[in-house]
């Protein structure tokens, strides 16, 4: 425990147990209330910004969603209105498959990839800082920016389609047709998302220390061994933090698909914050789009108690 | 083939040996090399793509064979985009509120994370935890509500209400916090017997031990804020305030077809991000890196 602390309690419980010390006991409580004051007094700032724009919305959020409310009329209490007619409104069902197909499939692939790029930075590798920056540079690139980049290249005559050529493929209509235009969003999700879980990797394999790689190697152990038994082993915990990081990023996803397909074509790529949105502020449905926002909530908290759980692991003693 | 090596184990001809494993090291290197490299070229592509695009014009936009220089490069394309809409305005506004969001959030992440770390007050453990939990309230699950409340403030379509809500974020606080942990009591202790200021500790003393901490803060916020689209789509719809991804939708949405003037934009508003990240690059990598896990 700390010194202060204990103080603290002491001249709580005990204050004139030796009156001879009392003045001096008493100046040292007052300071250290004084100093326990100070540090209240910083973190309110963060309180009241984090109470009123995170936790009140969030409590809003729960009412609205048992309402009806069209920004014009006063909210009018519906019960489980909206959560009923959500559960049964396909275009809804649709959306939550979509963003499913989309975590899914643009979380998967990521992991292996990322992994893979930074065990092969992590050996000695010709020009790797210029590699390196090279890789890491889809991080860099703005959201919007990226949309409309890719869009110009995903056009039916555009570079990928050229591209595409060269290896003998006809061209794909990407983002005209319903059956490939999630699929070329959800490319470019692993394309932005690859370099950024790379570094997370790189960090996390540079903290293994290299005496269990020397021990390995003097046991005999080949590179295969070392990776599978060392390696993955060791990088659990940074995994399912890239997993669980990658799934509440691809749970957001909204500008790409915004911009690129405003959702469509025949829905195919509206996932649910688009929804969400075009719910809110397209078709003014407040206590619906809610309602919609509860269900991503639960989808989202379920993976944040997980990250949460991972950041303050080993701290319970404390 | 295989006499070699057991020849020269048994002559204990270590240089040949050591020889041979540089050689398979080195070869190992090259194919690696190689291999990142061929990745390397798919992750820059759009870069290059967007960069040679707007160096092209309409008529040889999608000409084939694929023309990988344009030459004469056509930088006219630039100047028509810029005042096709107020660029330079939206730029100044997101250079604005990425600064000022930035800035707030590195003064209040960090008191937050020295009040968290190095004062003892009843309820600590439970704020700490609360903070921590505001990362399950992400922008897209609170958006409707917050719009209404920023309506009630009356603040849409003002700069308040584009910064305010993101004064200071969760995620933030945490990383301080983990980075203080590691400053001894005793520095702070020593300054207090020399009769130095509560406020004035943590600025003469606490700030600057934290600078790694704060640069990488920095750069990840100022990404982020640069990156912002969602938020303002919602609540601004003045073309004085628009920031530029809003600026950047827009004019895809008006001009759709026009992709030299599109690519070109394209190029502006990566260009930002580009220079900080060459400026700062091991800042902008371990503000990645600081969002994993702390061993």
């Amino acid at each position: 425990m700390y010194p202060e602390a204990r103080a603290v309690k002491l001249a709580w419980t005990l204050p004139t147990v030796r009156p001879g010390r009392s003045i001096a006991r008493r100046g040292r409580w007052n300071l250290a209330r004084r100093q326990a004051a100070f540090g209240v007094a910083i973190i309110l700032p963060t309180l009241a910004v984090l109470a009123v724009f995170r936790f009140l919305p969030m409590l809003q959020a729960l009412y609205l969603s048992v309402t009806a409310y069209d920004l014009v009329h006063p909210p009018r209490f519906v019960g489980w209105a909206n959560f009923v007619s959500l559960l049964h409104d396909p275009l809804f069902l649709k959306s939550a498959r979509v963003s499913v197909t989309y975590v899914v499939c643009s979380v998967v692939p990521v992991l292996p990839l990322s992994l893979g790029l930074a065990v092969l930075f992590n050996q000695s590798v010709f020009v790797k800082n210029v590699l390196r920056s090279a890789i890491f540079m889809p991080v860099v690139m703005p959201a919007v920016v990226m949309a409309v980049v890719w869009t110009f290249m995903y056009q039916q005559d555009g570079v990928v389609n050229t591209l595409l050529g060269f290896l003998g493929i006809d061209p794909i209509p990407w983002l005209r047709s319903s059956a490939t235009a999630l699929w070329a969003v959800i490319l470019i999700g692993i394309w932005r998302a690859t370099p950024y879980y790379m570094v997370i990797f790189l960090a996390g394999l540079q903290a293994i220390p290299a005496d269990y790689y020397d021990a390995a190697k003097i046991d005999g152990a080949g590179r295969w061994g070392t990776f599978r038994y060392i390696t993955l082993p060791l990088l659990k915990p940074t995994m399912l933090l890239v997993i669980v990081m990658n799934v509440i990023v691809a749970m957001k996803v909204f500008a790409v698909p915004m911009i690129m397909t405003g959702g469509g074509p025949a829905d195919s790529t509206r996932v649910l914050p688009l929804f969400i949105y075009q719910t809110a502020f397209e078709f003014f449905d407040m206590g619906r789009a809610a309602a919609m926002s509860v269900f991503l909530f639960v989808a989202v908290m379920v993976f944040s108690f997980v990250q949460v759980r991972l950041f303050t692991r080993g701290e319970e003693s404390r | 083939m295989t006499a070699a090596p057991r020849e020269a184990v048994r002559r204990g001809n270590a240089s040949r040996l050591g020889w041979m494993r540089r050689a398979m090291r080195r070869r190992a290197a090259i194919v690696a090399s190689a291999v990142l490299a061929a990745i390397a070229c798919v992750t820059l592509l759009p870069f290059y793509w967007m960069l040679s695009s707007s160096l092209r014009t309409m008529e040889t936009m999608f000409r084939l064979p694929i023309q990988w220089m344009p030459w004469p490069p056509n930088w006219q394309a630039y100047a028509l985009a810029w005042h096709a809409q107020d660029f330079t305005r939206y730029f100044l506004n997101s250079g604005f509120v990425a600064v000022a969001i930035t800035l707030s959030n590195l003064l209040l992440c960090s008191l937050a994370g020295y009040s968290l770390t190095k004062f003892h007050y009843r309820g600590r453990g439970v704020t700490f935890l609360a903070i921590l939990s505001t990362m399950m309230l992400p922008l897209e699950v609170t958006m409707v509500p917050l719009f209404l409340i920023i309506k009630r403030l009356d603040w849409a379509n003002t700069y308040q209400g584009l910064i305010v809500p993101f004064l200071v974020d969760g995620f933030g606080v945490f990383l301080m916090r983990q980075y203080m942990m590691s400053i001894p009591k005793d520095l702070i202790d020593s300054a207090r017997i020399d009769g130095a200021s509560e406020f004035r500790i943590f600025w003469m003393i606490i700030l600057p031990l934290c600078k790694p901490a704060l640069v990488a803060l920095a750069v990840f916020t100022f990404r982020e804020a640069w990156d912002m689209y969602i938020w303002p789509l919602i609540i601004i719809t003045k073309d004085s305030l628009r920031t530029l991804p809003l600026g950047i939708s827009l004019f895809m949405s008006s001009y759709g077809t026009s992709w030299d003037q599109l690519m070109a934009i394209a190029v502006l508003g990566t260009l930002p991000m580009i220079l900080l990240f060459f400026f700062l690059q091991r800042a902008f990598i371990q503000g990645i890196a600081a969002t994993g896990l702390k061993e």
